[in-house]
């Protein structure tokens, strides 16, 4: 059994590492759960802002600040494209999970060509940074990534229940008829929220850039975990992911610490399967 | 008149479930429609409140032709639905369902005062404003469906089937909120297979069969034709 010192680090890296997965959650719990969508290419669409960051912060040394002000907002456009086709083909949830597959791989095929299968890492003064808490390190890049998507989360949630933009969204996951007997025009509705959920993941990209190592190949790395995750904190629910996401961020870096980090990958669907379990309707 | 439909046409991909069907439903009136399960009632409906387009005839509403209306923009003309089976957003709590009902501007500038008038008229909904809608009783949930139109502020309520599946003493309850719902100034087009207490409150009715009007007239000439009387009342 590891020291408590190590199990409180561990538990400590797992929340944070746990961040990345609620933020990438956001805005593909958003669209499963509101339209129906599953976006597979919402890992691409995240690679591809990181690697943008990467390339205005290397090259043309933009502060990443200043290259998600601007990534953020095309990003924002290339989700509005992406449900312009949805929209147009009638595209509906199993054929999403299948375009939307081949959409990442043309983007992965993309990101190849220009910024070759080499490892890229886009280096920052201060991505080493680190507060020391106690016998305790706090990675200053990761506190802050989980500030962030807590905002985004909790300021996604808080629309979706206090305004009627939010409320028609929800109310058009259950019934898009009756809401739009009631003035609910669904498919505007829509466009902007596969916008949002684009946008987040331009989000997500921009950590991205400054936390791992980019190569193509890694757009599928989260696939599995975030789509447990998104599942646990229950579909179309951003505080729910963020939760969900720290949960087995924190699980699986204890379980690396207490087991072996082979183990790691085991910790979330595990974590899925029980709570299906216990209650099938979960989702 | 405020609702006319000459020679409609209305179905589900080849199939049309109703033909040739004319109605109207002038301002402050109950208008009813009468007729067997399978008849073409929802279908009639659901076309009158936008949301089946129609293949032939027309449809308009005050004057204003609405065949080429977009489904969204049938509630801002002032037609407020009350579905067959409530259908309620049943995740939702009851006063979002409620606001629901008021989502377009003008109406939603109404809010609080078309609230409290929901309140008035079902103060049990004020007790349960918080509750998703989908752990209320059936009578409840049918006392939501009707707040959530009239939260529209419409000139006229469709009413599918409101009878539907409630407990006889709801079912009186429901027929007097239809005359209230008049009382306060909008119009009633009412689809029921509950035939006398469709008849009691309405001005005029229609008898659809077989998604063809067959019958029309005064609430007691109806009731007067031996048809009727055997085919709905077994008399």
């Amino acid at each position: 059994m590891p020291s408590a010192t190590l199990l409180g680090q561990a538990l400590i890296s797992g929340v944070l590492a746990g961040g990345m997965y609620g933020l990438l959650g956001l805005g593909l719990s958003l669209s499963w759960g509101l339209l129906r969508l599953v976006n597979l290419s919402h890992f691409a669409l995240a690679f591809l802002a990181a690697y943008l960051t990467y390339e205005l912060g290397t090259n043309y040394h933009v502060a990443p600040w200043w290259s998600a002000a601007m990534v953020v907002p095309a990003m924002f456009a290339i989700g509005l494209l992406q449900h312009w086709l949805f929209d147009k083909f009638r595209v509906n949830e199993l054929a999403s999970l299948l375009i939307t597959f081949s959409f990442a791989i043309i983007l992965e095929v993309a990101i190849q060509l220009y910024w070759t299968a080499d490892y890229r890492r886009f280096e920052t003064h201060y991505s080493t940074l680190s507060i020391k808490a106690g016998p305790f390190y706090i990675p200053v890049l990761e506190l802050v990534l989980c500030t962030v998507a807590g905002v985004l989360a909790w300021g996604t949630w808080l629309w979706l229940r206090r305004t009627y933009v939010g409320k028609a969204l929800r109310a058009a996951a259950e019934d898009a008829d009756i809401a739009a007997a009631y003035g609910v025009d669904h498919k505007k509705l829509a466009y902007l929220l596969s916008g949002l959920g684009a946008a987040y993941a331009g989000v997500a990209g921009t950590f991205i850039a400054l936390i791992a190592t980019l190569a193509p190949a890694q757009i599928w790395t989260w696939l599995g975990v975030v789509f447990a995750v998104v599942i646990i904190g229950r579909l179309g629910n951003p505080l729910g992911a963020l939760f969900a996401g720290f949960l087995i961020g924190a699980s699986e870096s204890l379980a690396m610490a207490v087991f072996s980090p082979a183990w790691a990958p085991v910790v979330s669907f595990s974590v899925l399967i029980a709570i299906l379990l216990w209650n099938p309707e979960w989702a | 008149m405020l609702l006319e439909a000459r020679n409609l046409h209305v179905g589900y991909g080849d199939a049309p479930a109703i033909w040739d069907v004319s109605l109207d439903v002038d301002a402050g009136e109950i208008v009813s429609v009468i007729g067997p399960n399978g008849a073409g009632k929802t279908t009639l409906i659901n076309a009158m409140a936008g949301l089946l387009r129609c293949r032939q005839g027309t449809l308009s509403f005050d004057g204003q032709d609405m065949t080429r209306v977009r489904a969204h923009d049938y509630c801002g003309h002032g037609i407020a639905l009350v579905p067959e089976g409530r259908r309620l957003f049943v995740k939702m709590s009851v006063e979002e369902n409620l606001e629901l009902g008021c989502y377009l501007p003008a109406a939603r500038s109404h809010r609080s005062q078309s609230l409290e008038r929901v309140f008035t008229l079902f103060p049990i909904l004020r007790d349960k404003r918080r509750q998703p809608a989908g752990e209320l009783s059936g009578g409840q949930q049918q006392m939501v469906a009707i707040g959530r139109a009239l939260m529209a502020r419409p000139r006229i309520v469709l009413f599918d089937e409101p009878s539907l599946g409630l407990a006889p003493t709801i079912v009186d309850d429901m027929f007097d909120i239809i005359a209230r719902v008049r009382a306060e100034g909008a119009a009633v087009l009412l689809v029921e297979q509950n035939v006398l207490k469709a008849l009691e409150v309405a001005d005029r009715a229609y008898v659809l069969e077989q998604g063809r009007i067959v019958s029309s007239g005064l609430p007691d000439a109806l009731l007067e034709q031996p048809h009727i009387r055997e085919a709905y009342l077994g008399v």
